[in-house]
């Protein structure tokens, strides 16, 4: 198919422009580097560098180069769940970007179609949202539990008794349950998001092209699509970072050791045991080369991606 | 790849067709793909609020009529969980607290980051686009490693158990996801606006006090609720950093009223349900102008 | 944007370095002012005895009008980052209660807590194993005064036992079958919540621990002569598989608080737990009868009478930060009488660490007669949690695996010691 650049879609974002000096562009950032110089990055720094230690307790020993991040990869249980985990917060990115991106991408357009009820959807969906996630595992635990569960007692009474299952407790449904809880209460994210971005595209062209007889269809792929690549990409870095850090839902589906037998471990679980719950005498030492692990590949995936979406809105227009 | 469509390439497409009359066509269309749609809708809504309606009705029965039938309506209605849990839980402290934290914190990021992203949509020099890229990675800070060095900073200064301590690291947290969005936001505006301005000779500030942050309202909405909500729902940071129960924000009140009522699950849904109220009747009122905000953005 | 990553690199390897004396040291607290009013922070993880402690902490304070105690509890999964912080900063509890065995070293390590030996009187009176949990590996030194004992045995419902005609069983074929008599009347026979794998090693011990010979196993284990691949200990979790029938059904699934619900609501006739349960069950369920009894011996077992494991649970000590330390040890002192365990065994239904303590209530009273009767450590816990990965982790996971058919006992006893093995050295 031809690409045709109009100036007149894309104003902003292919020319970047320039209009600040450097001397302006430093007093408005200057507020926002303080705090964040502060509260962020010093911290942040500082237990980088406990990674690099041996620690007693909440003392800190010795440099010891390396060696905490090769207890990682060398010794139980980090070698045996370090892998297990990070898997699952793969399967949970993934998880995410097909259920709660699609859907959400879905229902955002067909919101900003209708007139009626809109802001009610809106409402609807955005609910799930606004409860603590702490709740919500807690809450879905409840409704799953074999025993007590009201899920399973409304697959029985519609007739789909056999699907009926501890949905919790099966290896092979758990981290399912994690990742479909996650996008359930998600999703009014990614509604909101697209909402506002779909709001930004010009009607005119929309119009233009239906009186010109091109179906809804044609008309989200052909326009609606490619001027939201940028939301797109906004998402899918939000929920990459989401899937990569996801720590409440799962630590309240399965605790902090990833019940069933580390079928719902995820790498901030792995963190977290390491750093509060093993008794190890060098739990900073440790837990700290497993955030710095999970930071590095989460700020170098995150890179990968703004980078691939930029290119490719360059190639569109 | 694909085509962004002005109105010669559409012609295109709709003569590729032939004889088909488009606008018949597409009128039934409509009709069809609208039940779809609208049914996909209710569906939807359905799958989103029935847990917790459950939650409702669930804290409206005792818990031996849970475990008895796991599904039941709550009639009659037993009111005496939400008693139980309002006396035991000082809801009522703990919620002016996290009122107090979370609307200080998200006002403070939210300036803090609008001028931050005016100046990384209006500048390009290397300075810059490192700072953004710097920004940017607090984004990807798993949020439990800095909580030591966190917390030795705040003992050191005094800070312990104090709300604008809170505040603070809250309203650092929140300057990532706030430049990111609204950064990409400011880049869409056409400079052409800043020149305009320059001309009629509007200072830096001005241009984007006047011009630029009235454009950016839907963005501003969005990084608001996108902030106010997680700010709210966090446990992690004061349960590590206030030690006073005054001051005590309402999901630590939360985390404890869990342990104390495991398995009394009338009363934990009844202390649940509490939680939520607040957040959800504020966003009531606030989705109004969210919309607004942003069918504003798309009028234009 | 390579450049960018390369920069930020850079700033991360360099800083690494800059920040070297971040970490604060420990410091010592500077004593207390005498004469004045004095108040003391105590730190607990026990938020369902908040009343309780007060009441309890009121008789300390007619006694000592000086000291004001103030008692603060935390939710307990958080209560270790709270500690961690609470203790190297500078507002931190005077008393904290701490945790016991392999879970109380880190603080040890850290200097945050005072030595205890020969500044507070009664310790000798403690039992070895229970006072054991507030020793330093290390030095040997007592860091702590325990607080209560945990017995783990089988509870059962008086009302669901006496509607099917059913006793107490002696042995171990008496045991099954009360336990087939209950599935074929379609009561589940055991609840347990294997969805929270710290509840399994429990279990494990409960139905196993005279089977491997109890502390003549851990005597074995802990001086070398054998390990957990030893044919009795496979045999002992065998006899978990062999009991998997008499469970929920999907057990994996069974939260530990739907498996205390399905006791306390009768739909379950036993359940398999610790001491600590007495008083959920007593609050939950105010009319529900039940008693408990120690798991008769199976075939081959290598103990001759049942038993009860045990384990100390919660400790008090001093923080060494606290500008008031002769009013904390005055507090520790009254901490290891009597009269303190008295009223634990009163006010918070437990079992307390000190001896010479009455029960009342009779489930308890029965629970601590069995416990006298035969005791066992609760091994993985009492030994078995000083180094990574913990021994109560590692079983907890396999048994899950065993329940849901991925791996067997022989298999299973395998992984327990390849973890243990990792930093455990016989006879040290």
């Amino acid at each position: 198919m031809s690409a045709i650049t109009t100036p007149r879609v894309r104003r902003g974002t292919v020319r970047t422009g320039i209009t600040l000096s450097r001397r302006a562009g430093m007093v408005f950032v200057l507020p926002a580097l303080a705090l964040f110089s502060i509260f962020i990055a010093y911290p942040l720094l500082t237990a980088l560098s406990y990674s690099f230690f041996d620690w007693t307790g909440i003392v800190r020993g010795g440099f010891v180069g390396v060696e905490n991040y090769v207890t990682l990869f060398t010794r139980l249980p980090y070698r045996d769940d370090l892998p297990n985990a990070f898997v699952h917060n793969l399967l949970l990115f993934v998880g995410a970007m097909v259920f709660q991106n699609t859907i959400g991408l879905g229902l955002a357009t067909l919101l900003h179609r209708i007139g009626r009820f809109k802001r009610f959807f809106q409402t609807m969906y955005t609910l799930p949202y606004l409860v603590s996630p702490l709740v919500i595992g807690y809450l879905w635990s409840l409704m799953l539990s074999p025993l007590f569960g009201p899920v399973n007692a409304v697959l029985r009474g519609i007739g789909l008794g056999e699907l009926a299952q501890p949905w919790l407790g099966n290896p092979q449904t758990a981290i399912w349950v994690v990742v479909v809880v996650t996008a359930w209460q998600w999703i009014g994210f990614p509604v909101l998001l697209y909402g506002a971005a779909l709001g930004g595209i010009p009607q005119e062209i929309d119009e233009a092209a239906s009186i010109d007889g091109a179906s809804a269809w044609q008309r989200f792929r052909a326009i609606t699509l490619p001027m939201l690549l940028p939301a797109i990409g906004t998402v899918s870095v939000l929920t990459f970072i989401g899937a990569m850090e996801a720590f409440p839902i799962p630590y309240a589906l399965g605790g902090s050791q990833g019940n069933p037998a580390g079928a719902t471990d995820v790498m901030s679980l792995l963190f977290y045991r390491t750093a509060f719950e093993s008794g190890s005498s060098n739990a900073i030492g440790t837990s700290s080369a497993i955030a710095t692990l999970l930071f590095l590949f989460i700020f170098g995936i995150s890179m990968l991606i703004t980078w691939f979406m930029r290119r490719t809105e360059r190639k569109l227009f | 790849m694909t085509a962004t469509i002005t109105p010669d390439t559409s012609t295109d497409d709709s003569t590729d067709r032939g004889g088909t009359a488009p606008s018949r066509r597409a009128g039934r269309r409509a009709t069809v793909g609208g039940v779809a749609s609208s049914t996909f809708l209710w569906l939807y809504a359905a799958i989103s609020i029935a847990p917790l309606l459950l939650m409702l009705s669930n804290s409206l029965r005792t818990t031996q009529d849970m475990a008895k039938q796991p599904l039941g309506l709550p009639l009659p209605p037993n009111f005496t969980s939400y008693g139980k849990a309002w006396i035991t839980a000082s809801f009522d402290t703990y919620f002016f607290n996290s009122i107090f934290v979370t609307v200080a914190s998200v006002l403070l990021s939210t300036a803090v980051s609008l001028l931050a992203a005016y100046a990384f949509a209006r500048t390009r020099s290397k300075l810059f686009t490192t700072l953004e890229g710097v920004f940017l990675s607090g984004l990807m800070l798993p949020v439990y490693l800095a909580i030591l060095p966190l917390f030795f900073m705040l003992d050191a200064a005094g800070m312990i158990s104090n709300l604008w301590g809170l505040i603070l690291v809250y309203g650092a947290l929140g300057i990532p996801f706030s430049t990111f969005v609204l950064a990409s936001f400011f880049r869409q505006l056409p400079i052409e606006l800043d020149e305009a301005a320059r001309l009629d000779g509007a200072g830096p500030f001005t241009t984007f006090w006047r011009v630029h942050l009235p454009l950016v309202r839907p963005a501003i909405a969005t990084v608001i609720v996108f902030r106010f909500v997680p700010v709210w729902n966090d446990f992690f940071y004061p349960l590590i950093l206030i030690r006073d129960q005054s001051s005590y924000t309402l999901p630590v009140g939360i985390t404890r009223f869990f342990g104390e009522y495991q398995t009394d699950w009338a009363t934990l849904f009844a202390g649940l349900t509490l939680a939520t109220i607040p957040l959800v009747v504020l966003f009531l009122l606030a989705t109004k102008q969210i919309v607004s905000g942003l069918t504003a953005g798309m009028s234009k | 944007m390579r450049r960018r990553i390369l920069t930020t690199t850079a700033l991360l390897a360099g800083s690494a370095l800059l920040l070297s004396a971040c970490a604060p040291s420990a410091a010592s607290g500077d004593g207390a002012e005498e004469g004045d009013q004095v108040t003391l922070k105590v730190w607990s993880w026990r938020t369902e005895d908040v009343e309780a402690y007060n009441t309890i902490f009121d008789v300390f304070e007619e006694q000592h009008p000086n000291i004001t105690v103030e008692f603060e509890a935390f939710q307990n999964t958080e209560y270790n980052q709270i500690l961690t912080t609470g203790l190297a900063g500078s507002d931190g509890p005077d008393v904290p209660m701490v945790r016991a065995y392999g879970q109380l070293q880190p603080n040890i390590e850290a200097g945050q807590l005072e030595p205890i030996d020969g500044k507070v009187d009664g310790l000798d009176e403690i039992a070895p194993s229970v006072i054991a949990g507030a020793k330093g590996k290390a030095d040997g030194k007592t860091y702590a005064v325990p607080l209560a004992t945990q017995t783990l045995q089988m509870f059962y419902n008086k009302a669901i036992f006496d509607e099917h005609g059913l006793e107490v069983p002696n042995t171990w074929d008496e045991f099954i079958e009360v336990n087939e008599k209950l599935l074929a009347a379609g009561v589940t026979p055991m609840a347990l919540g294997a969805k929270d794998d710290w509840i399994l090693p429990i279990f494990a011990d409960i139905i196993g621990s005279a089977r491997y010979g109890g502390s003549e196993f851990e005597e074995k284990v802990l001086a070398g002569e054998t390990d957990f691949t030893d044919p009795d200990y496979v045999a002992s979790l065998e006899l978990v598989t062999q009991v998997q029938k008499y469970l929920t059904p999907d057990v994996v699934g069974v939260s530990y608080t739907d498996s205390q619900i399905q006791f306390t609501s009768g739909q379950a006739a036993q359940f398999p737990g610790g001491s600590f349960e007495i008083a959920t069950f007593r609050n939950q369920a105010p009319d529900l009868e039940f008693g408990s009894y120690q798991v008769p011996l199976p075939d081959g077992a290598v103990l001759d009478a049942p038993v009860s494991p045990a384990y100390a649970d919660g400790n008090f000590a001093v923080n060494t930060k606290s500008t008031h330390q002769d009013e904390a040890f005055e507090l520790l002192n009254w901490l290891a009488t009597p009269e303190f365990g008295q009223l634990v065994a009163d006010e918070l239904n437990q079992f307390s660490a000190i001896p010479g303590v009455e029960y009342e209530d009779e489930v308890m009273k029965e629970a601590w007669a069995n416990y006298e009767d035969g005791q066992a450590p609760y091994l993985l816990l009492v030994d078995f949690r000083y180094g990574e990965p913990l021994g109560t982790a590692v079983l907890g996971a396999e048994v899950q695996k065993m329940f849901l058919g991925q791996t067997d006992a022989a298999a299973a006893a395998a992984s327990l010691q390849a973890g243990i093995s990792q930093w455990f050295t016989p006879g040290e």
